[in-house]
């Protein structure tokens, strides 16, 4: 496939350049120490870390996001044959995207983006 | 060889400055990053010099010192128009801040001034071993000290009573986004903020109620709102203006509407209750002293507190409300409480 | 001929890196009404300042992930700009679903900037990066359906039939919706301007604000180079790609690419930012609809 060989060596010579940019600080610098390490907030200390269970506030959206994210996945092979099937493709696509955008609605209706 | 040859580009740079507003700094700070050889970074991390402008005072002293250690090598520390503390940078003329600063940055490339050390000892914040066999620290697995900083517990949420973790931090003096010197205990979930008190209100600044001072608000406000080009424009025009030349202040305001600025701002946000009394309408009366169509007015009798003000809101629109009162307006809003800091907690 | 389109895309990376910087450091001089420093030698004092210094970390970060994201946004800009076209049958990446693959690399560009904001282990940065997946989900989903209103003529997902389609008149032309959509996407791609929302000043540089160094090089380098290859991606799918009187293709190609960059580095200055759950629902209630629109207008023009 030489398809996937063409990705992965234009992956390779992105990763060596980040690497080189990257390797370029390896020269010895002063070691960094704990005082140097604390998080910014602005002069004070954090009392805790900061990986938590982050209250998501638009965990309501993606559940949304999601459902057009598979419709996206069917538009997929739909726009490769959507002209020689014509005008009963769209009008059929067309209802799965009337369906789906009641769903927006009603979502805007019950405050899904706002940050809850 | 080629660390040499890095070393010259990199002193050929502007300086990245993190500037730390005292009292009275805030127009001379804004007057200085006008200049092209330095720049502003919002981050301690991103700065090479450290650049004290005006008294902070003595109970921000601690803050100061942690702020000053977590700047990366090479660095340097300035005071200019404050008293320097013996421990470290020095003092600085304020007719010359900017050379001076050019002058440390460059000194420190060129190997000629050394990179100032830290001023804490090299300790974790916590010791390794707190109580228990396995130094885990306390009774079961939660409780006492473990190695380092603990991570955050629950808590319940204003908003919609899920029991997510809070994060609790004070959010500094020298914050470059908050008004500077404000420091505010707040509790987290997430980015909306569920509880606040002030730590320390703002530092008084000279605060010009005439044209000049709507102007430099409105540039504080559009730094903030992500056009910082746009601001240093309006900064560029104040100083103009009290150097005692004219401005068009139309082609100041076109670029203000263009930037959509007015629109983007939420209606209602930041509201003491009543009509007129958000953060919109506060931007307009800017907007309209600078044009010299309205006479400046203090905000009169708050309905609300300053707690009330910002609680609840996300970390964003949290920080346009603050920035979208004049100092005047928000040291009289700021309760003045918790001044000493004496209530920080002692290990670090 | 395929290292030919290897060396071409390398050189494109590289200038158009480079261009991208000049245009970062000459707008914002330039709006600003200020002399400023010379754009020209800015950019290469600003990475040697970047790599001259010492790299910092927290206390208890992940440290691999925060190394492999800048790396990983640079791979994701690289393979997006590899699917391109750069003339007649020169392609790098020559496949048949060559807009699914640029899908993939603009959604894993979300995952990267969480990646980088979370490993730091800090407030702001974590701030930073959970709101960006909130404000980059639904623009992605944006792009996405446009991209798809570009396949209908073309009948095929490969960016060379879409090229190929635009032979008689650009799409910009017949969607006229799809590139100003599509622009959103590269603000939001890109971290700029109105969808800043992982390294915005109010968060102290975001997600960017624990990053020092040699590590900031890299993110910045990554950032730009994600520009070049979304610009270059909407020269192909909305300005004719290649095609052009007179000069070679690929230079058509880097001229229009120019122009878009040019265009949002601009508008990046320019439109100020607002708050995420009015950007949420701006999204949501006010482009995505749009996006059905310029899908519906590309239906209707592409029947015959």
């Amino acid at each position: 496939m030489p398809a996937l060989i063409r990705i992965l060596t234009m992956a390779l010579i992105a990763g060596v350049f980040s690497a080189a940019i990257l390797a370029l600080s390896l020269k010895s610098t002063l070691p960094i120490t704990e005082p140097q390490k604390v998080p910014f907030v602005g002069g004070g200390a954090p009392q805790t870390h900061a990986w938590q269970r982050y209250h998501v506030r638009f965990y309501s959206m993606t559940l949304l996001f999601i459902s057009f994210e598979m419709e996206m996945m069917f538009m997929y092979p739909w726009a490769v044959v959507y002209v020689q099937e014509g005008i009963k493709a769209m009008v059929e696509m067309g209802m799965f995207l009337t369906i789906l955008s009641i769903g927006i609605l009603y979502g805007w209706r019950e405050g899904v983006f706002k940050w809850q | 060889m080629a660390m040499r040859w890095l070393s010259r580009l990199a002193a050929a740079d502007a300086v990245p400055v993190f500037p730390v507003v005292g009292e009275n700094g805030l127009a001379a700070a804004e007057n200085l990053f006008l200049d092209p050889r330095l720049r502003p970074v919002p981050s301690p991390r991103h700065a090479r010099v450290l650049l004290v402008l005006g008294e902070t005072g003595q109970t921000l002293n601690r803050q100061l010192r942690r702020l000053h250690d977590q700047l990366s090598h090479p660095r340097a520390t300035l005071w200019c128009d404050a008293v320097p503390d013996p421990d470290f940078g020095r003092a600085t003329e304020s007719s010359d801040t900017a050379d001076a600063v050019v002058e440390a940055y460059r000194s420190m490339f060129a190997g000629a001034m050394d990179t100032e050390p830290d001023i804490h000892p090299n300790e974790p914040p916590n010791e390794w071993r707190g109580k228990g066999t396995n130094g885990q620290g306390g009774d079961g697995m939660m409780g006492g000290t473990p190695y380092g900083r603990p991570m955050a517990m629950t808590d319940d949420d204003l908003r919609d009573g899920l029991q997510l973790d809070a994060y609790s931090a004070t959010f500094g003096p020298f914050l470059p986004a908050f008004p500077p010197g404000l420091a505010l205990d707040i509790t987290l979930q997430g980015d909306s903020i569920q509880a606040v008190s002030v730590s320390h209100p703002p530092f008084r600044q000279e605060t010009d109620h005439s044209r000049t001072g709507s102007l430099r608000n409105l540039a504080r406000l559009l730094r903030v709102l992500g056009v910082p080009a746009l601001a240093a424009r309006f900064i560029a025009a104040a100083r103009k203006l009290e150097d005692g030349g004219t401005i068009d202040l139309d082609v100041l305001a076109r670029a203000f509407d263009w930037s959509g600025a007015m629109h983007i701002i939420p209606s209602d946000l930041g509201s003491f209750g009543g009509e007129g009394r958000d953060v919109r309408s506060r931007v307009r009366a800017w907007l309209n002293i600078a044009r010299g169509r309205q006479e400046p007015a203090p905000l009169g009798q708050p309905a609300l507190s300053f707690v009330d003000l910002v609680k609840g809101l996300e970390w964003y629109e949290a920080v346009i409300v603050l920035n979208s009162f004049d100092n005047n307006a928000l040291r009289n809003l700021c309760p003045v409480e918790n001044t000493d800091d004496q209530t920080e907690e002692a290990p670090q | 001929m395929s290292m030919l389109a290897c060396v071409i895309l390398l050189l494109l990376l590289i200038f158009g890196t480079l261009f991208a910087a000049i245009l970062d450091t000459a707008i914002p001089a330039w709006i600003a009404g200020q002399s400023g420093a010379n754009p020209l030698t800015t950019p290469f004092r600003r990475c040697a300042q970047f790599l001259a210094v010492q790299r910092l970390t927290t206390e208890r970060p992940d440290m691999l992930n925060w190394l492999l994201a800048p790396a990983a946004y640079l791979i994701l800009a690289g393979i997006g700009l590899g699917v391109v076209p750069l003339s007649e049958g020169l392609v790098f990446i020559d496949l048949q679903t060559g807009l699914v693959l640029w899908g993939a690399c603009e959604a894993l560009t979300v995952v990267v900037v969480f990646l980088h904001g979370w490993s730091a282990n800090a407030p702001f940065p974590l701030i930073g990066a959970y709101r960006y997946v909130a404000i980059g989900l639904p623009a992605m989903l944006v792009s996405m359906f446009v991209v798809i209103g570009v396949a209908l003529p073309a009948q095929s997902l490969s960016v060379s039939a879409a090229v190929e389609a635009q032979r008689g008149l650009w799409n910009i032309v017949k969607q006229p919706l799809g590139l100003p959509l599509f622009m959103l996407l590269g603000l939001s791609l890109t971290l700029r301007g109105p969808f800043d929302y992982a390294d915005p000043f109010d968060l102290a540089a975001g997600t960017s604000a624990e990053d020092s160094g040699p590590l900031r090089a890299s993110w910045r380098f990554a950032r730009l180079a994600m520009l070049v290859s979304f610009s270059t991606m909407a020269a192909t799918l909305f300005l004719g790609g290649h095609h052009g009187p007179g000069l070679p293709g690929p230079l058509w190609l880097a001229l229009k690419a120019a122009g878009v960059m040019t265009i949002l580095v601009a508008l990046g200055h320019v439109i100020a930012r607002t708050t995420p759950s009015r950007m949420l629902t701006l999204l949501w209630v006010l482009f995505l609809p749009l996006s059905f629109l310029d899908l519906i207008i590309a239906g209707v023009e592409s029947l015959p």
